[in-house]
């Protein structure tokens, strides 16, 4: 009884204890609000692979605790967020998806000289330009999803003649045209005919469309530089009109919960990290996905848990490898790493970019209202740093 | 083209035109520029699908025959304008219009939530009338004949509104009210019988505009409306705070020009096309501040 007194007693001491000994990962995303619907599954991946790390036997021998606050979708709310996981004794903090809302968090990181990851972030702000030194985002930039559909779609689809119709609700989709741009004219006898712009929420994008019809030649591919709800409306609305050209985009439209908008349809491709559709060649990538069903209950929706999990992934591999959390020596070991293997393809960050620049991708293409993979692709050449900074 | 560029115009001006008078049709009768008319219309779109936070949407109300479908959401529409009347804007009746502005702004954001709880964030797909979009051809043009049933629509409820104002009793007390509220009480025209018309009405018309974004974009997202009621609270201003008709020729209008605006305007200025529009409803403030049909009542009597 003694013993198991003093036992109970020492256990009560050293629990406290211990967990000031864990390493403390913050997550400053949104909970609440329309953020939420693209936060959770990435934050779930994270949490994935720190479960993972854990059940390994830890990151330097210490388990990795989470801790949380909610940035409610609102810009303000976020650098609140931030202090407040930093109160919580957060080491390293995970910030929203998208830059915008995933920015305020990551400043207070930066200002505690600790590191940042973006869950999904494909601008290139979102990391050393934009945010400071030891901020990154593990996903791939918008500009090398665009440069990857017109290379592939030049070289498997015989593309020679594209339309462009870019969507200016956000920085996303300028980055999937900008990439596109630079790609596709410089492909021999490739050629843009015509170009147009619409807004995410018109009502309508009639006169877009009979700019499409007035060309002399029906454009070999319409590249949609468009994010939900304004694509799925956009493919509604141009495949109505009895344009039957392959329609490419970027990764943001992946998943098939939108098919329903446009019933039956055919001819649409974009790039994707991995695929959710279980037909990705890598096993581990299907792995993943049965993990992330055993503990949501459902598979992913979109690639978009991936990049959650690559974060976790390459930022642990860094810390192992500096033997320390402290922000300046990671930073130093991410930015050391060329083409470190992950379960959803090879990454890269260096000291001018903490973001990727190429990646191999995955193409799914839509057809009869089925997505499934059908190719993989990587760009022949990294899109430039001038490119990706709009130079 | 150019044929084909008139249906585009007209099309999109008739959308904003019913926009634009569910909000000048409550603002005749009370004094408030309702900025809740756009959650009204997101609200319409959310009822065709089931409550449900999963990534694809099931259909609820959208399983019902077209005809019938048409007419419960409609009623909907009303019902939920009626409804935020009684509960909301009852109360705050003899409040200053900032007030009742404010109130609206704040039943705004709490529909908006409201959605956000019931569906989540992430944009639903409905399957409903895709082959609307299907294009028909009228000598050069080649018109989607979703455009065509828009158009016919835009006129049938206009004509029919004109009659309800013109022939109805409702209508007539509608008309007082909206000239003077305070002589028509006077006179015996019961307030909440009018105010509760008004709501109805401008209920019902968010709802169609919600079934032809529908049939239009096929996807519900709960930021959907805000733009059309941006636009269509800028039609009432330019048609003339109060005007019915002056809200359906401004709404035609801004329509028309934005359609013409990403018709003529060249590549580089094209990402700019909203500031161009704003741009031109500035110059028609600057010479009419009283908007293109002023309400006799508009300018105070000295």
């Amino acid at each position: 009884m003694k013993y198991a007194c003093s036992l109970l007693a020492l256990l009560a001491l050293t629990a406290p204890a211990r967990a000031a000994d864990d390493i403390t990962v913050g997550f400053a995303i949104a909970k609440s609000g329309w953020m939420e619907a693209y936060d959770t599954p990435a934050a779930t991946a994270a949490k994935i692979r720190i479960e993972e790390i854990n059940a390994a036997g830890g990151l330097l021998g210490q388990q990795i605790k989470v801790v949380e606050a909610d940035t409610r979708t609102d810009r303000a709310e976020a650098a609140k967020a931030g202090l407040d996981v930093l109160d919580q004794g957060a080491q390293m903090m995970v910030v929203s998806c998208d830059y915008d809302f995933g920015a305020p968090a990551a400043l207070v990181a930066e200002g505690e000289g600790m590191n940042s990851f973006f869950l999904c972030a494909e601008d290139v702000k979102a990391g050393l330009q934009g945010v400071g030194p030891n901020s990154f985002s593990s996903s791939v930039l918008a500009p090398v999803q665009g440069a990857t559909m017109a290379e592939w779609a030049y070289a498997k689809r015989d593309a020679r003649t594209a339309f462009v119709l870019e969507d200016t609700f956000i920085e996303y989709n300028k980055g999937i045209c900008t990439g596109f741009d630079w790609m596709f004219p410089q492909l021999e006898g490739a050629e843009i005919l015509g170009r147009d712009t619409f807004k995410n929420d018109d009502a309508s994008i009639a006169s877009q469309i009979t700019r499409i019809k007035s060309l002399e030649k029906t454009p070999d591919v319409i590249m949609l530089c468009s994010v939900m709800p304004g694509a799925a409306a956009a493919v509604r609305q141009i495949r109505a009109a009895g344009i039957e050209a392959l329609i490419l985009n970027g990764s943001a439209v992946d998943g098939s919960y939108w098919l329903d908008a446009v019933p039956g349809l055919s001819g649409f491709a974009l790039p994707v990290q991995g695929t959710i559709y279980g037909d990705d060649p890598r096993p581990e990538v299907e792995a993943f996905n049965a993990a992330y069903e055993a503990r949501t209950g459902a598979r992913p929706a979109s690639q978009y848990a991936y990049p959650g999990y690559v974060l976790i992934d390459l930022w642990a591999k860094a810390v192992e490898r500096a033997g320390t959390v402290d922000g300046a020596a990671v930073t130093a070991e991410l930015e050391k790493m060329q083409a470190e293997p992950t379960a959803f393809g090879p990454r890269s960050f260096s000291a001018e970019l903490h973001h990727q620049n190429t990646a191999l991708m995955q193409i799914v293409e839509i057809t009869g209202g089925k997505p499934a993979r059908v190719d993989e692709w990587q760009i022949s050449q990294p899109v430039p740093l001038d490119v990706l900074l709009g130079k | 083209m150019s044929l084909q560029l008139l249906f585009d115009a007209l099309s999109l001006g008739g959308i904003y035109a019913i926009a634009a008078l569910g909000i000048a049709l409550i603002f005749g009768v009370m004094k408030l520029v309702n900025f809740a008319h756009g959650q009204f219309i997101a609200c319409a779109v959310f009822a065709l699908i089931l409550p449900s936070t999963d990534a694809v949407a099931a259909l609820g109300l959208g399983l019902l025959p077209t005809p019938l479908l048409i007419l419960a959401i409609l009623g909907f529409g009303a019902g939920l304008a009626v409804a935020a009347e009684a509960l909301v804007f009852r109360p705050l009746r003899n409040a200053s219009p900032v007030a009742l502005m404010v109130g609206s702004f704040a039943l705004g954001v709490a529909l908006q939530n409201f959605l956000l709880v019931l569906y989540g964030g992430r944009p639903k797909a409905i399957s409903l009338w895709a082959g609307l979009g299907a294009p028909v051809r009228i000598g050069p043009a080649e018109v989607p004949l979703l455009q065509l049933i828009v158009i016919a629509a835009v006129i049938a409820i206009l004509l029919a509104l004109g009659l309800m104002l013109k022939r109805s009793r409702l209508g007539l007390e509608m008309r007082a009210a909206a000239a003077d509220f305070g002589m028509a009480q006077l006179l015996g025209v019961r307030a909440n019988r009018v105010i509760s018309g008004a709501f109805a009405l401008s209920g019902a018309l968010a709802a169609v505009v919600a079934l032809v974004m529908v049939a239009q974009t096929g996807v519900a997202d709960v930021r959907m409306g805000g733009q059309i009621m941006l636009i269509a609270f800028i039609a009432t201003v330019v048609g003339g705070m109060g005007s019915l008709p002056g809200a359906v020729a401004a709404g035609l209008a801004i329509g028309a020009a934005s359609a013409l605006l990403q018709a003529g305007l060249p590549d580089a200025a094209r990402p700019f096309r909203d500031a161009f529009l704003y741009a031109l409803v500035i110059v028609v403030l600057l010479f009419r501040p009283q908007g293109l049909f002023a309400a006799a009542d508009a300018k105070p009597r000295v």
